[in-house]
Order: structure tokens, then sequence, then C-alpha cells
């Protein structure tokens, strides 16, 4: 069952993708949507019948088939609880972007639906992999999709947008390969066979490299993940390529893209290269607090919405790193929790300001405002999704944000918690001052374009206030209408339950997190005593042989 | 380590009553009916929502409204019968946050249940939030009709959503739960100030009001997190048992002397005391019934209420309660000064408020929660009363509120009873003899005269000198509205100026108004105005009866004994003190402190209703003697808070941050991503000169580059397997 259903994630939307290919052009986008919400179902299927939600195995669907066998690269899909609660946001979104788009994709139909679809069963692909190679082919593979969506349905400097967005992404991805390949390589010359599972190469990589190339792997790894997070300061392309992509593009990059690099840090860099982490925890750490603070002040004075929201996301998950950085179990359960969190409230902020952008097409706060005049259903979708954004308790911000909040207060040197990290009180209180400055912006750009007197595109231009004096340009309604509303409602819900409450998403979380944590501790007590991890290489030869021998 | 001594200076059996006596708290499963209490105004805020989806144009949203508040208020009423003064019920509702990593002690695990902590302390707050939400929600049924069909449901709305979040804070059992409650009131009070959305100043006001808070519930949040990480619980009953144990029960090394003065910067940004009030005045954008519900009444006293709460916590740094009481001291004295000086009556009232919180830190600071919780007591009567009589005068008079353009109201047919019920708000915000606020007021003002400490005693005469400026600058606005010739100037406010239809670049505001002025009519307020205000002033003059009940009856004060029986104990305590210049502390107060209240109203007659040019010529005199120069000015800018804090903070966090995108855009993208994305092109050009197109050349080198970093990662391995 568990087999059919995993192999079924990544097979029904390449499957309505290829239908989506060959149907006529009017149908497409019924059917892309169809098969969303064919694999929505799918997902929650998946869900409801999976065995590991409470023990944190990452546990295997079947067994592994051989790809290349010579190579050991196997299709080996399974999940954990992290990986499907991801699964379930990004099929939870995808048919919500795909029914926004309705309207605001008039051209070239049929390839952008089958793009989306191709897209989904790549990042389903990349949640699902047991298999480094599968893994990194899935992950690689969401680069194409966008690519298309980006450069063909995006803004004015869209191919720009494009280029920068792959060339980033793979120069970021080649290096983690390269970490991967390496790893893959020490096994092969220590084992004698290849093999190219997660489990395995996590195994061999955390217990048996020695500590120094342990680190090197941990930046490999890191430095594609980091692209893809994006950790300041490799974050420049984010902004860009949200401001240029069609919606659907953009919430589907902050929902679930961007999660591939925070997922790829939970599941590969950090299980696999403890000592890295921990070595580097310090660095890593002060970049996450850079990125919350300095582009929350950037995000205060933009001018344009989705940009505005595109530098929140950096802020938001240079949190959410921060949170697992933190190295505790609270942190990195808060970590993952602001990883859906962030997907629900951002994604709903990028859809928001699509459906103005729809009707005005302007998303530049100096020429739209106030307008709760025009539409007050979008208006308190907006306001509502603004406020989980900046992480109001009662919504799903909340829960995620404390978490990693306390997890990084907690993160010191000291016998209480029982997991030691390498942060503290001062850490919290300078992501603290994020906290204030989401206030900021996000208010701004409530107070902005929500509130205040109309200010409207063209309304001091006298023939074109004549002629549609309710602005908008399109078909559309003045105010959002069903099928909008029906996008939205959904979304707002999600905030409201996980937000009142979260505590059945924190138990799913947590024992994967605990299991991802378990080299964590001792090794950062070392650190703290020792002040480097890499102090007993002179101990232990170089040869893995010599190091798993003395574990 | 819990130094209560500080307390025991100021009260009697203080220090004997310290915090051994905080009753251990029952589980009451029983009771679970109570969350009915935070449940009905969130079922209210919900079916407001959906009346306004369904477009509901008739007052349904302020009778669903009204109804959940007075259920609320009954249900607290039977909560009180049934529990009185007995022992702390923690009442559990489900599981919100929780978690833990091991099994070895409370440090090892987290949990934030959503459940309520019931004590007299909780009680006593829930009965007058609830109560005084019922009455305001009727005045507003009234008050905000013209918004019927418009921004009515938003309004009541609002109104539902507060009344949840501030039931939530107060009957929360842990500190995550007020947490949530603490920013839902904040959340209430951003959409409630921005309710003439309209209006970029009511917008700015909100937007302020929300981002001062933040930064106060920063320190909460942290204050939190310390607590957590000190004593492993967020939950109060245990957190007060773990205190009663003794400091060794938690871990000393995380900076325990920090949590107060987190937990005050919270509070002190929730009730807008120095450094965080300037959000305070500015939040009379909203409504006028708003302004009396949360801006005066309850909302702003949740900072009280949180010392209150954790005042076993505020012994844990010597200096802790000495800087509440500075802090109380000064910005009671300092927002009086600018209510001098104000000429918008709901300014002067905001200020005024201002300054009352501040006594009710001064008495916390000084050890008396009991002076501090009856003051918050008395208080909220007479000062939402105060507000709901500027706003049936704003009602009446097209938003008119300028105290120079409206006088002699108590002859303006229809408004005879507002201005007496007004002078009635007045003279008990003035603390006349015998009135409530004279007695919680001297609770305060005599613990502080009568400490040991001369900070506090010096504090004491600030607070005696404040007692008179208040009398001055309330019946300043007394005389000048209510009394005197009659003669008024209707306001520019369209009731509709929000409406949708209405286009704000052809808004010739001004214009319409000196149209309306010619034939303007005041309307006096109706039953739903009228009754409301009755039941608060009658409320008012009640709030006296604990105190009658002392001083004519021997028998006990109500409030006291609720605030004993509850964690707020230690300062509970009847309040004696040392002798003052020979006499004892607490009849120098009654003496000096009426004495002031007589001055103030007197020099108010004189300057404001007997010789009104009088006033005029005192600021002249002021401004022409050249050290004096400084001081009207200086109160009518408010001490040029605002703009200090723009030119400190705002601005140069708005220079850094265009300093910031400017870098982002040109160095850390512009340099560092372009340019590293250059190298390659010219990279190809040197090697493949046949081809110039910029992607093959990036594919090229990118091909390139991997070979590179391949070999590299290759030689590493060599070198690492040789």
């Amino acid at each position: 069952m568990e087999v059919t259903l995993a192999y079924a994630l990544i097979l029904v939307p390449i499957a309505c993708a290829a239908i989506v290919g060959f149907s006529p052009s009017n149908l497409a986008k019924w059917i892309g949507t169809f098969g969303a919400f064919a694999t929505l179902a799918v997902a929650m299927l998946f869900a409801w019948t999976f065995p590991h939600w409470t023990d944190g195995l990452f546990a295997p669907t079947n067994d592994a088939t051989s790809w290349f066998s010579a190579m050991g690269v196997s299709i080996s899909l399974g999940a954990d609880s992290v990986a499907l609660l991801l699964i379930l946001m990004t099929t939870f979104l995808m048919p919500l972007i795909l029914i926004g788009s309705f309207t605001a994709i008039n051209e070239r139909v049929k390839e952008y639906y089958f793009w989306f679809l191709l897209l989904e069963a790549s990042m389903l692909g990349a949640f699902l992999a047991r298999d480094a190679v599968l893994f990194f082919v899935s992950y690689e593979f969401t680069m194409i999709p966008m690519f298309f969506l980006i450069a063909n349905w995006g803004g004015l400097q869209r191919r720009q947008a494009a280029v920068k967005y792959v060339l980033y992404s793979f120069g970021g991805g080649i290096l983690t390969l390269v970490g991967l390949l390496y790893v893959a390589m020490k096994m092969h010359a220590a084992t004698g066979e290849w093999n190219f599972g997660i489990g395995p190469m996590t195994e061999f990589c955390s217990t048996t490299l020695p500590a120094s190339e342990q680190v090197w792997v941990f930046l490999l790894l890191m430095a594609g993940f980091a692209v893809k997070i994006p950790l300041v300061p490799l974050h420049t392309w984010l902004p860009l390529v949200h401001d240029q992509a069609p919606t659907g593009g953009s919430v589907i990059l902050a929902g679930t893209l961007l999660k591939l690099g925070t997922f790829g840090e939970f599941r590969i860099a950090l299980p696999m290269a403890p000592i890295g982490g921990v070595e580097w925890n310090f660095v890593l750490a002060v970049l996450c607090l850079i990125g919350i603070v300095a582009a929350a002040l950037i995000c205060w004075v933009q001018h344009d919405a989705k940009k505005l929201v595109a530098y929140s996301s950096v802020t938001h998950i240079a949190f959410c790193m921060l949170g697992m950085f933190s190295l505790n179990s609270i942190g990195v359960t808060g970590s993952v929790m602001y990883m859906i969190s962030h997907g629900l409230s951002t994604g709903a902020l990028f859809l928001c300001i699509g459906m103005v952008y729809e009707r005005y097409h302007t998303k530049d706060m100096d020429e739209l405002g106030g307008l709760y005049r025009r539409m007050p259903i979008w208006s308190f979708f907006m306001v509502f999704f603004a406020l989980a954004s900046l992480g109001l308790p009662g919504l799903n911000g909340f829960p995620g944000e404390f978490y990693c909040l306390v997890g990084a207060f907690i993160a010191e040197d000291t016998a209480a918690t029982g997991y030691p990290g390498l942060m503290g009180p001062w850490f919290a209180i300078i992501a603290g001052l994020g906290l204030i400055a989401a206030a900021m912006y996000l208010l701004m750009l409530v107070g902005r374009l929500v509130w205040g007197p109309l200010r409207e595109p063209g309304a001091h231009d006298k023939d074109h206030a004549h002629t549609s004096h309710h602005a908008p340009t399109s078909a559309l309604p003045v105010d959002i209408g069903a099928r909008e509303i029906g996008i939205l409602l959904p979304l707002a819900i999600a905030c409201l339950v996980l937000g009142l409450y979260p505590e059945p998403m924190f138990k799913a979380i947590e024992p994967s997190v605990k299991n991802m944590l378990k080299p964590y501790p001792a090794l950062v007590e070392r650190y703290v005593r020792d002040g480097t991890l890499l102090n007993d290489e002179t101990e232990t030869s170089n040869s893995p042989f010599a190091d798993a021998t003395q574990k | 380590m819990l130094n209560f001594s500080l307390l025991a200076d100021a009260t009697d059996h203080a220090a004997a009553t310290a915090i051994g006596v905080i009753q251990p708290a029952v589980d009451a499963p029983d009771l679970k009916w109570a969350g009915l209490i935070i449940g009905l105004p969130a079922l209210s805020a919900l079916l407001c929502t959906i009346c306004g989806a369904m477009r509901v144009r008739s007052k349904l949203p302020a009778f669903i409204t009204i109804v959940a508040l007075i259920g609320s208020f009954v249900l607290t009423c039977m909560l009180f019968q049934q529990l009185g003064q007995g022992a702390p019920r923690v009442v559990g509702l489900f599981e919100w946050m929780s978690f833990s990593w091991g099994n070895a002690d409370r440090f090892q695990s987290f949990s934030a249940p959503f459940a309520l902590y019931v004590d007299s302390l909780t009680l006593f707050w829930m009965l007058f939030v609830t109560g005084l939400g019922s009455l305001i929600a009727i005045y507003a049924s009234e008050y905000m009709e013209s918004d019927v069909g418009k921004g009515y449901t938003r309004f009541f709305g609002g109104v539902s959503v507060f009344l949840a979040a501030m039931a939530t804070l107060v009957m929360a059992s842990n500190l995550v739960v007020l947490y949530l409650g603490w920013e839902g009131v904040g959340l209430a009070s951003y959409l409630l100030i921005g309710y003439y959305y309209s209006k970029p100043s009511a917008v700015a006001a909100a937007k302020k009001a929300f981002i001062m808070n933040r930064i106060g519930d920063l320190g909460l949040a942290l204050g939190i997190s310390l607590i957590w990480v000190n004593y492993g619980t967020v939950d109060y009953a245990t957190l007060f048992s773990v205190l009663e144990a003794g400091p060794t029960a938690g871990h000393g090394d995380w900076m325990p002397g920090a949590i107060p003065f987190l937990l005050m910067l919270g509070a002190f940004g929730k009730s807008a005391q120095i450094p965080l009030f300037t959000w305070l005045p500015d939040a009379m954008e909203g409504p006028t019934p708003v302004s009396a519900l949360i801006h005066a009444a309850t909302m702003v006293t949740a900072g009280v209420y949180l010392i209150a709460r954790m005042y076993p916590l505020f012994a844990l740094h010597e200096d802790a309660l000495a800087t509440v009481a500075w802090v109380g001291g000064l910005t009671a004295f300092v927002a009086a000064t600018i209510g001098m000086a104000q000429y918008d009556m709901k300014r002067v009232w905001a200020y005024s408020t201002i300054s009352q919180l501040g006594y009710m830190f001064l008495g916390l600071g000084v050890g008396t929660t009991f002076g501090a919780g009856y003051h918050v007591f008395t208080h909220a009567f007479f000062k939402a009363l105060l507000f709901l009589t500027a706003g049936a005068v704003m009602h009446g008079f097209a938003g008119q509120i300028d105290i120079r353009k409206l006088s002699g109201l108590r002859k303006v047919p229809g408004f005879r009873l507002v201005s007496y019920l007004a002078l009635l708000g007045c003279l008990w915000l003035s603390a006349l003899p015998f009135s409530a606020a004279f007695f919680s007021k001297d609770t305060i003002l005599t613990a502080a005269l009568g400490s040991e400490r001369s900070d506090f005693q010096f504090l004491g005469w600030l607070g005696l000198l404040t007692a008179g400026i208040t009398a001055y600058y309330t019946f300043r606005v007394w005389f000048r509205t209510f009394a005197g010739p009659v003669h008024f100037e209707a306001g520019d406010e369209q009731h509709d100026a929000h409406d949708d239809t209405h286009d704000p670049h052809h808004a010739p505001v001004a214009g319409l108004s000196l149209g309306a002025k010619h034939d303007f009519h005041p309307h006096g307020p109706r039953w739903a105005i009228r009754i409301p205000l009755i039941l608060i002033a009658i409320g008012a003059v009640a709030a006296g009866w604990p105190a009658y009940n002392v001083l004519f009856f021997h028998g006990e004060n109500w409030v006291q004994s609720m605030i004993a029986h509850s964690s707020a104990v230690a300062g509970s305590g009847e309040v004696h003190g040392q002798d003052v210049l020979g006499l004892s502390a607490h009849l120098m107060t009654s003496i000096v402190g009426s004495t002031a209240c007589v001055i103030g109203i007197g020099i108010a007659f004189w300057m404001h209703l007997a010789d009104r040019s009088a006033a005029d010529r005192v600021r002249s005199a002021l401004r022409g003697f050249i050290l004096t120069r400084w001081i009207p000015t200086t109160l009518e800018n408010r001490w040029y808070v605002d703009e200090i804090y723009h030119m400190m903070f705002r601005l140069p966090l708005w220079a850094g941050s265009h300093i910031l995108h400017f870098f982002d855009k040109t160095v850390v993208d512009g340099f560092l991503v372009d340019g590293t994305g250059r190298v390659p092109v010219a990279v190809a050009r040197l090697f493949q000169p046949l081809y110039n197109g910029v992607l093959q050349g990036y594919a090229a080198t990118m091909a390139g580059g991997f070979v590179l970093i391949a070999g590299w990662v290759f030689w590493i391995w060599l070198r690492g397997n040789g």
C-alpha cells in the first residue's frame, strides 16, 4: 500500500502532466487542477495510512529498486513525519495555486500546467527520496520547470531572473553533488561497494569520516542548500526571482522550493556531517542573525509589495534556520514547524498580492493604496495573512517562531536543557529584534496597501478614470470573487488551526527531530570543552578504517 | 534570595505574609464552563465576521456582541459566586504548546496548555473587564450607529476580539497563554485605533501602537524564556511553588535578576509608561468607546496585572520594584504636566490615563499591590465615565472635541446629564476627598511617603504635587467645556467621512462643515448612551464602598482581601508607614492630597471659568520670562518625546535600512554575485572566442568549474588515502 502511494505521489503528477501535454488547450487548466487534487488525495491517503507519525523513523516504503546497480543507485522511497508534513503542505498549496492561475495565465496555458505538475512531481521526489542520487536529481530537476515558469510567464526582466535563478541554484547544486560524491567515494573505498542510500551515507559520514573531512563535506553540502534556503549573503536571487515570477511561481517558490533547502539541511547536511555542523555553527548562526535583522530592515524601505514579501521570506527563513542551528530539539522542532507555517502564510501573501496585480497591473505601493475601500474581502485576508506572517499568537507563525526563539535562547553551554548548543540569550534577543521589525514592515505594507486614502493607478488620468472608475482594467470583479475566496479561505483556516492547536504537529515533528539530533549533544559538549572538534585528528589516522575500528 | 524586606518597609505584616501564603492551586475540571468566558466573545467575533461576509446592514453585530459580553459577565459573576476567595483553581481546557525531550525533570520539558488559572486576582480583574465591556458595548451600539452597514460589523468584531483576548490574558494559567492574550489585545487595539482607516493619522497611530507594544512584548517573551530556563516552568502554580521552595530549585546561573526587568518592559509597553508611553495619546484616533474600554479602563491595566500576578518574581532583583516605582512616579508627573497644555479633550484624558497608570505602578513599586489594584478598580470606572461623556459630546457635536470650541454645554438641551456625569468623573479623577479615587490614591501615596527609603518619599511628594496638577487640568477641561456661557462650533466630522463612496481627492471637509455649522443642532444622547453612563457613574461612586466599609463600619476592604488571596499577596497588607513631618503618613497624605486637590480646582476655576483670559495672561507671563519661556511650548509639544524618538530611533533606522538596501543591491548582488557571474563569461571568452553567447559561456565554465572542483576534491581524497 505504502509503496504504491509513494510511487503514486510522484507518478500521478507526471501522468497528469503528460495528459495535459496531449490535451486541448482549453481543457489544460481543468486537467492540471484535477491532477493537483488527485495528488493531494494521494498525499492525504498516504498520511492517513502512514505508520511512522510517532516513532520518527525515516522508514522505507519499499525495498530499493535498483536503478544503476553497478553504482548502487536505487529508487528507494520513504518518508518520515517531517517529509510527510512538507509533502502535505506542497500538495495542499498546489491546487490552490493552479486555481489561482485560471485568470492570470492566458497564454501558453498548456505548458504552464504541464510545468507546474512536473515541478510538483520533482519536489515530491526530493522529499520522498531515500537515495542521495534520487534526491539530488529531483532536487535539481525542480530548476527546469521553474526556469520555464519564470522565463515564460514572468515580468519584464523574466529572462534575467530565470537565468540568475538557474545559474545560482546550479552552481550551489554542483557543490552539493561534489559533497555527496565525495562521501560515496570514501564509502566505496572503505567498504568496497557503492551505496548512495541516504541512511548508510549518513551513518558512514557521521561516524567514520575524520573530523576535518566532515567539515569540508558539510560546507560543500551546505553551499547548495544555503543558496536554496537562501541564507544571507546568498539570497540576492530571491527578490529578483520573486519579483519577476508569475504569482503561482512565487507561491510555490516561497511555499515549497525554499523548503527544499531547509529540508536538505535537516535531512542531509546536518545529520551527515555533524562535526561540520558544530564547527560552523557560530558562523551560520551569525549569518542567520544578519539575515533576520538586515533583510527585515530592507523590507521596511521597499516600494514594491512583492519585493517586500520576498525580502520578508529571507528574514523569516533566517529565523527558521536559526532555530535549526540551535541544535536542540525544541529549536529544530520549531524550525520545522516554521517551514510549514511560512509556506502557508507567505504563500498566501503572494497570492493576495497577485490578486491585486491581476486587477491593477502594478504592485507598487506608491501607486496603490487604501484598497479596503474597493476590496474589503481581499483586505480581510491580506491583513489576516500579514498578521500570521508577523507571528501573532493564535495564528500559525507564532508556535514555530516561539520555539525557534526559545531554542536559540537555551542553546548555551549548560546542563539545564540536556541538549547544549552554541548560542544563548543574546542570539535570541537579536533575533527578537526581527519580531519588532516584522511588525514594522508588515504593518507598513498593510497600512499602505489596505488602509489609508484610496490610491489607484490611473486615477489622475481623467479619461481612464471615467471609463473604468472602479479601477480594474481586467474582467475580474472589483473585490475578489468566489474562486479567489475559495483559494484564500482554506489557507486562512489552516493558519488558524495551526496557531490554535499546533500540538499534533509538534507531536509529529518531535520524534524525527530527536533522531536527527542524536549525535549532537556529545559533539557540542566536546566543542565547548575543547573549542574545536578537529584536535583529535592526530589521534586517529586519516584512514576511515582506523576511525571505524576506534568507534 | 527572595528579598522582601523592601515590602516590609511599606506594609505592616507583608514580611510575615510574604510569599508563603500564595495558596496552592487546585485542579478543577468541573469548572470547564469557565472557558466560555473566553469562548463567548470569541464566538461573537466569529459571528461578526460572518455578518461582515454576508454584508449585514443592521445592528445585529452589536446585538451579538452585547449578548456575548453580558454572558461573559454573568459567567464571571457565577464563577465569583462559586469560588469567592478560595484557593486558586486550575481549569485545563486543551493542549496548546508542549514539548519534552527527556523524563529527567521539568527542565527537560516545556508545557503550556490552554488552561485557566482562577484566583481572586483573576476574578477581580475579570469582573470589571466584562462588566465595563458590556456597558461600553451597549453605549457603542448607539455611538457607532451612523456606521451601520459600513464599519459597524468591523467595530464590534474588534470589540469581541478584544474581550476574548483580554479574558485570555487575565485568565491564563501560564505565561505563554498570557502572551497569546497579550498580543491579542494588541491586535484588537491595532484594528480599532485604525478603525477610521481612511484617515492617515489613524493608520499611523494604529501602527505606532502595535509596534511600541511589540517592543514591550519582546521583553515579555524574553522574560518568559528566562523564567522557563530558570525555573523549568511557565505555569503560575508550579512557578509559585518553585519560588517558595527557594532559589536552589532553579538554575540560578541564568540571570534571574533580569527577569523582573524584562517583564517590566512588557508591562510598560502595554500600560504606556516611560519610555513607551507615546502611543497611547495617538490611540485616541480610535472611536471613543474604544478609547474608554481599551485605552483607559481595561487593556492598559494589563501591565499592572502582569506585575501583580508575577509579584513574587519582582523580589529577584533588589532594584526591580524601585525601578517600577520610579518609572511610575515620573510617568505620573510628566503625563500630568503634558495634560495641562492639551486642547483636545480626549487627549487630556489620555494623558491623565497615563498619569493614573503611573500612580498604579508607583503603588506596585513601593509595595502596595492593594493600593495599585484598588486604583485600577476605581480608575476603570471614572475614566470610562470621562471618556464616554467626551464621546457623548463628540457624538452630539459632529466630532468636536476641542475644548476651545466648546463652552457651557451643561446648558445645552440634552447635555445636562452628560455634563453632571462628567463633573462626577472629574471630581473622582481629581481625587475629591471621600471619593473612591481619593482612597485608592491615598493608599499608594501613603505607602510612598511612609517608606523608609528617601527616594520613595520623594516620589510620594512628587505624587502629591501631581495630584494637584491633576485637579487643575481636569477642571480646566470641565470649566472650559461644560461651564460658562453657551458657545460651540460643530466639528468637521461628517459621520460618513469614511463612506465607501466618498472620494478623498475631492473631500472639501472644511467647506462642508462651514455649511453645516449655520444650521447645526447638537443632538443629545439617547438611552443606549445614557443608561451605560448612569450605570458606570453608579459604579464609580460605589467603588468607594470597600473603603467606606473599612472607615465607617470597621469591615474589611473587599479589594484588599481579593488581592490578599492571590499571588500579589505580598503587598496586600494595610498601609501604615512611618511618620512624616510629625504626622502619620496616612494623615499627612490625606491632608496634603486634599489641599492639593482644592488648590488645583481653585486655580482651574480662576483661569478657566471666573476669568478666562487669565490663562492667556499666565501663558504670556511665562513666555515673557527667560527662565520659564520653555515651559508652555515644551508642555504643548509633549516634552518633544515623539520628536526625540524620531530623531534617535526612526531616522537612523530609516537611513540605515536604505544603506543596507543599497549595499544589498550594489555590493552583495551587483558586485559579488553578478561580478562572480561575469568571471566565467570573461574566462569563457578567453578560452572560447568562438562562443560569445552568455548562456553558453556560463554553461561551459560551469562545466569547467565542475571539473576543477571535482579534480580538487579528488586530489584531497588521494592525499587522504595516501
